[in-house]
């Protein structure tokens, strides 16, 4: 093992049986011997990776893609059927909180408890427990049974010892979930001190903002493979993107027909063949980060030429809030006719709109707004960003303190 | 197999934690509460006297605690392999979601066990001095020894039978029949060199791994004679024999676990 890495993961693969009809029992076992049928589920295939002492990487993929089982085999919770996990260090989970807890026995106790279960000896927890007991927020309540709790004092209770170990690997399932906000920025500010100790962290979450914020690095694993690592901030965007497209594609597809019947007005004499949203590269996108540079590229059809053309768009947010609209006219391009098939592209420097769910209309118009084709919801995307700020856009700004 | 071992050391707390847990939740709500791990034993003492000094006379003087000296320890070896069996199997969510060296589980309940029966040999040994048994200092001596012995033996046991069972539930009632059977097959109610048992069965009880044991326990308390020691020095192989085995399969089949459940 490279004295670097904290964690290395060697060509795992992991395969679950999956029975039709499972017998445990002896009579079952005999008589239907024949009847354990069982089927090779592949939920990891094949995958390597390292993580370096002090790293933090976040796991993303779809639900079912393998993620979790990732982790689980970092806690030697399962062992994989084939390649090697290796881990250094004292390793510690915030996967199920608040492991052997005894309802009747005290907080203070029910400490001893669970940090005994993390590996901890009494020395050790006598040292912590103080810290466990202030950052739990308790207070007096420590000294009262456990289940006279109420479901966040026992959370709270449960995330303070985990959290206090003192690992040298943290692995985190889903967790940041606990407490009211106050809490749960606090138990962010603690992540970030224990990273800054040189904890090594693996985070799974499907809140990609907050792997952003505390990641160095991440990795989406695509059905029980690495589909890429890198960057968060790249990786979450392809992610998001495929994710969509999945999404948008069924959506569009059963929708097909009635978006070209309802969605689309006009003379038709001139209509949109072919819109697309692209990204810097020039790949199509449906998901854009705030402030990201994309370009509208558009074909369309000429059956009967027109005078005086008008080409436009329109930004509405997915609740029906016109965010912004302009055409050929309003910004006062010179005035052209139609008369036969053609394309052009709208580019936006930066697409400043706040994360949400946003479609966009384009029109051909001829005249004082006579539309030949009005195609309405003709692209759908969504923004994405790990700044919360809050409106419709996000307007350029700076802060000057004087302080 | 020396880092498993290191492993459950460093998890001892662990341990200790789940055996306070369990003796202290055993007697929970009940008015006597812990007094109870006395109070039993105490009881049972004095129905085996009634029955064996008053309706079936037997041809040992003191036959209750003859019995009684045995039966002890024989009922923390059946409580390791019933209580032990079941383990893994009870822990299950916990073993689903966390982390630690899974032995630490049977070896915890064979210690509760174990603990158990410490304090049952208080009444034992307080009943032996006050019926003018008497005591030999010397054998006493060895007590400790065999105790220590049996508690090897017991996790043994305890870690073939809890990782067996997660694979083959029956298991933990099968186990039932045969510590029943085995109790018989045992020097726990006659002893092995008894006329009442045929030599053609003798072999049965040189196969039971509690026989060597149980022998030793009834020369120093009931006997009051210094055990021997190579039937000490027996049951002592013995107990790391199992130990051994039975740490060595219980890792084999530890990994199968979590996704057995």
């Amino acid at each position: 093992m490279d004295n670097e890495n904290a964690i290395e993961v060697k060509n795992v693969s992991k395969a679950f049986k999956v029975y039709f009809d499972k017998g445990t029992e002896l009579k079952e076992k005999l008589l239907f011997w024949k009847r354990n049928r069982f089927e090779n589920r592949v939920v990891l295939d094949n995958i390597s990776f390292n993580v370096k002492k002090g790293e933090a990487i976040g796991l993303v993929g779809r639900n079912g893609c393998g993620k979790s089982t990732t982790l689980k085999l970092l806690t030697k919770i399962i062992y994989p059927n084939s390649g090697t996990v290796e881990l250094k260090g004292r390793v510690s989970s915030l996967i199920e909180l608040g492991a052997g807890f005894h309802p009747d026995m005290s907080g203070r106790e029910n400490i001893y408890t669970n940090a005994s279960i993390f590996g901890l000896n009494r020395k050790e927890i006598d040292a912590r427990l103080d810290e466990i007991i202030e950052f739990s927020e308790l207070g007096d309540y420590i000294d009262n049974p456990v289940r006279t709790y109420s479901s966040g004092m026992y959370m709270r209770l449960a995330f303070s010892v985990a959290i206090n170990v003192d690992a040298d690997i943290l692995l985190i399932d889903e967790i940041l979930a606990v407490g009211d906000a106050n809490f749960q920025a606090k138990c962010f500010n603690k992540l970030r001190e224990i990273k800054g100790n040189g904890t090594t962290i693996v985070i799974v979450s499907h809140s990609l903002a907050q792997i952003e914020q505390i990641c160095d690095r991440s990795i989406w694993i695509k059905e029980g493979h690495i589909e890429e690592m890198g960057l968060p901030k790249d990786v979450h965007l392809d992610y998001l993107n495929y994710m969509n497209s999945e999404r948008i594609d069924r959506k569009e597809r059963e929708e097909f027909a009635k978006i070209n019947r309802g969605n689309r007005y006009g003379s038709q004499k001139v209509m949109f063949s072919d819109v697309h949203l692209l990204d810097a590269e020039g790949k199509d996108v449906k998901t854009i980060r705030t402030g990201d540079g994309v370009t509208l590229d558009l074909k369309y059809e000429c059956k009967e030429p027109i005078e005086d053309a008008v080409f436009g768009f329109g930004i509405f947010r997915s609740d029906g809030v016109w965010v912004y609209g302009t055409n050929t006219r309003i910004d006062r391009k010179p005035n052209f006719d139609i008369k036969k098939d053609g394309s052009y592209v709208v580019k936006i420097d930066e697409l400043n709109l706040i994360p949400g769910e946003y479609w966009m209309d384009v029109t051909i118009e001829f005249g004082e707004g006579n539309p030949v084709d009005y195609y309405k919801k003709a692209l759908k995307f969504e923004v994405v960003s790990n700044i919360t700020d809050v409106g419709i856009c996000r307007i350029p700004h700076e802060w000057t303190l004087n302080i | 197999m020396l880092k498993q071992v290191k492993e459950i050391y460093e998890y001892r707390e662990m341990i200790y934690t789940l055996v306070r847990k369990d003796l202290r939740g055993r007697y929970k709500g009940s008015v006597l509460g812990f007094m109870w791990t006395f109070i039993n034993p105490l009881f049972q003492l004095l129905i085996y006297t009634l029955v064996f000094s008053v309706i079936m006379r037997s041809g040992e003087e003191q036959y209750y605690l003859f019995l009684f000296v045995c039966l002890i320890p024989w009922m923390f070896f059946s409580a390791s392999v019933t209580d032990g069996s079941t383990a893994i199997l009870r822990e299950k969510e916990m073993i689903k979601k966390i982390y630690f060296p899974r032995g630490v589980l049977p070896i915890a309940a064979v210690t509760s066990g174990f603990v158990n029966m410490l304090l049952t040999f208080i009444v034992v040994i307080a009943v032996t001095l006050i019926s003018g048994r008497g005591m030999n200092p010397v054998a006493y001596l060895c007590l400790p020894l065999v105790m220590i012995v049996e508690y090897l033996l017991c996790i043994g046991v305890a870690f073939i039978v809890s990782a067996l069972t997660v694979y083959f539930r029956d298991l933990q009632y099968i186990l039932g029949i045969i510590t029943m059977g085995m109790q018989y097959a045992s020097p726990v109610m006659y002893r092995v060199n008894d006329d009442r048992v045929p030599a053609k069965f003798a072999w049965i009880f040189k196969v039971n791994p509690m026989t060597s044991i149980l022998n030793v326990y009834r020369d120093i308390l009931y006997d009051k004679v210094v055990p021997n020691p190579a039937e000490l020095g027996y049951a002592f192989c013995l107990g790391i024999i199992f130990i051994v085995f039975g740490f060595w399969l219980f890792n084999k089949l530890q990994k199968g676990f979590a996704e057995n459940f």
